[in-house]
């Protein structure tokens, strides 16, 4: 069993008091761990997002990062372990330079300016952007900007990474990059949680899936387990995987094995088709 | 170094300024330099060192800076309406007697020039442009967040620095924002005429305003979300100052002052 690093426990939220938008999530997130949250829009994703970094406070509930309960007093320590890469990076930028804008983090954690310095040209090679080091943020491409607003975070050393449908409005070759980084953090130990609608992307990328439905999590485990379950993809008006979709077709026609084996993305697909073949 | 050319007049200086060859020289120095000049263009008040200052911006602007003669010129061309105006003020008098060496007779009154009159104006314009070109010499090859760090250095107070920062970038969004609805107007016929473009207009500013505020909420969470804790601190880098620079800007100024003291 891994380790506990994120707890909720029945949290509640109301921007005013007619219009409940969490309603009562419990959680527990593992070090490690990929997390796709799918859920129509408005089902509290983003808002669910705040709560965990501390910007929205909850109306009751709690939430607690490593045996800590995050509260007024403890909110800043606790931020630096959780980050957010937000879905609108035009949001999220606030410096004249993507050198600035990226030493803001680690600028307000009071790090001395050696620190700094490094860590922000780590994250400006993470993201592959170091070249664009001086330029004025209005003067960056979409796909630039969603690199600067990544390298953001990542020069916050967080130990979990949120991003609020970090897919959304990038073209295919920007969100193939995006979604190597993601691997890559993933790799490197760091626990994701991320928000999609692009079903075929969660169901490749996590190992876990989370659906919000109404302010509550409807379903919550393996993507097989989700995307099997017919009725809680009716009630969320979600799709299902198309990859899932066409090995169930083919194993009812007899050409795919029957639920024993489901490959997570197109060249697991093509690599047991050539196997196969082969025989 | 591409980028997206705005043809509004601030944005262009700005994008401009990012493009320059001299940027990579110290803020600081540049600033405190063109400061200099300005005020001893100010303070020399005559023809010939205006001329001077004149030529010695553009030529480094464009020779050293590498922004184009023919934008270089329609910068400065913002301020000419306004320095030609205050010129022919200047120049001519409005009198009850004919007097002067010209004058047009206005039935009731006469306005009235001189040779003298004319010079002064004409000189007056020269100071005028040689203060600007010194202005230019430095928000052309420095880019604004810049010339806030070094405000920011000289202890001007941080509200005010800050405020620039933030208003600075806010711009280029609520321009972009509001771009796109005067598009999405324009594509739907919003400014057929006169009056649907006067309501056209008015709609858009009021959608700004509320954009801003939301954007405004927005900003700060994400603010919030890493660390903000009241006080906006930005990494700088440390910009080199050649030696070449300060020479030959040193002796640059030092003929100046001497080239003045001669011909007062």
């Amino acid at each position: 069993m891994k380790e506990s690093i994120l707890e909720v426990k029945n949290l509640h939220f109301a921007y005013d008091e007619h219009h409940t938008v969490l309603d009562g999530i419990s959680l527990s997130v593992f070090a490690g761990e990929r997390i796709a949250i799918l859920g129509s829009n408005g089902a509290g994703k983003s808002t669910f997002f705040l709560n965990l970094n501390g910007v929205l406070t909850p109306a009751e509930g709690e939430i607690s990062y490593r045996g800590t309960k995050i509260t007024r007093k403890t909110l800043k320590k606790l931020r630096q372990h959780i980050g957010i890469v937000f879905q609108d990076a035009d949001n999220q930028i606030i410096a004249s330079s993507v050198l600035a804008e990226v030493s803001f983090g680690p600028m307000n954690l009071k790090l001395p300016r050696s620190e700094v310095e490094e860590r922000v040209n780590t994250a400006l090679n993470y993201m592959n952007i170091s070249q664009f080091k001086d330029r004025p943020p209005h003067y960056l491409s979409g796909g630039e900007k969603k690199r600067v607003s990544i390298a953001d975070i990542i020069a916050m050393k967080s130990e979990i990474i949120i991003f609020d449908e970090p897919t959304a409005s990038l073209d295919p070759l920007n969100a193939a990059m995006l979604e190597e980084v993601l691997e890559k953090l993933s790799r490197e130990g760091k626990t994701l949680l991320l928000s999609t609608h692009d079903v075929d992307f969660a169901y490749r990328f996590a190992d876990r899936i989370l659906v919000f439905d109404n302010g509550r999590i409807l379903a919550d485990g393996t993507p097989l387990e989700v995307f099997k379950n017919i009725s809680v993809l009716k009630q969320a008006n979600l799709k299902r995987s198309l990859l899932l979709d066409v090995c169930e077709d083919l194993a009812a026609h007899g050409l795919f094995p029957k639920g024993s084996f489901y490959p997570r993305d197109f060249s697991e697909f093509h690599t047991y088709l050539a196997q196969r073949n082969s025989f | 170094m591409h980028m997206h050319h705005h043809n509004t007049g601030g944005i262009a200086i700005d994008s401009y300024a990012c493009n320059s060859r001299l940027r990579h020289i110290s803020a600081g120095f540049k600033a405190g330099f063109s400061m200099l000049l300005l005020l001893f263009c100010i303070f020399a008040d005559h023809p010939v060192i205006s001329v001077l200052l004149i030529l010695f911006a553009a030529s480094v602007t464009v020779f050293l800076g590498g922004i184009p003669l023919h934008d270089y010129l329609s910068v400065l061309g913002i301020p000419v309406f306004f320095v030609l105006l205050g010129g022919i003020a200047i120049a001519v008098d409005l009198s009850l007697q004919p007097t002067g060496d010209f004058y047009l007779n206005l039935f009731f009154c006469y306005l009235c020039v001189t040779y003298a009159g004319i010079l002064k104006a004409f000189f007056l314009m020269l100071k005028v442009f040689g203060a600007v070109s010194c202005m230019f010499l430095m928000t052309l090859s420095t880019p604004s967040h810049e010339l806030f760090s070094v405000l920011h250095k000289i202890h001007c107070p941080s509200l005010f620095t800050e405020l620039m920062h933030m208003i600075y970038r806010y711009i280029f969004i609520l321009l972009e924002v509001q771009h796109n609805m005067q598009i999405s107007a324009e594509a739907r016929l919003g400014f057929c005429d006169f009056r649907t473009s006067c309501y056209s207009f008015g709609q858009i500013a009021a959608n700004l305003f509320i954009v801003a505020l939301k954007k405004a909420n927005a900003y700060y969470d994400a603010m919030e979300a890493r660390c903000y804790d009241g006080t906006l601190c930005f990494l700088e880098e440390k910009k080199k100052l050649p030696l070449p620079y300060i020479i030959s800007s040193g002796t640059f100024f030092l003929f100046l002052v001497v080239l003045w003291l001669f011909i007062r």
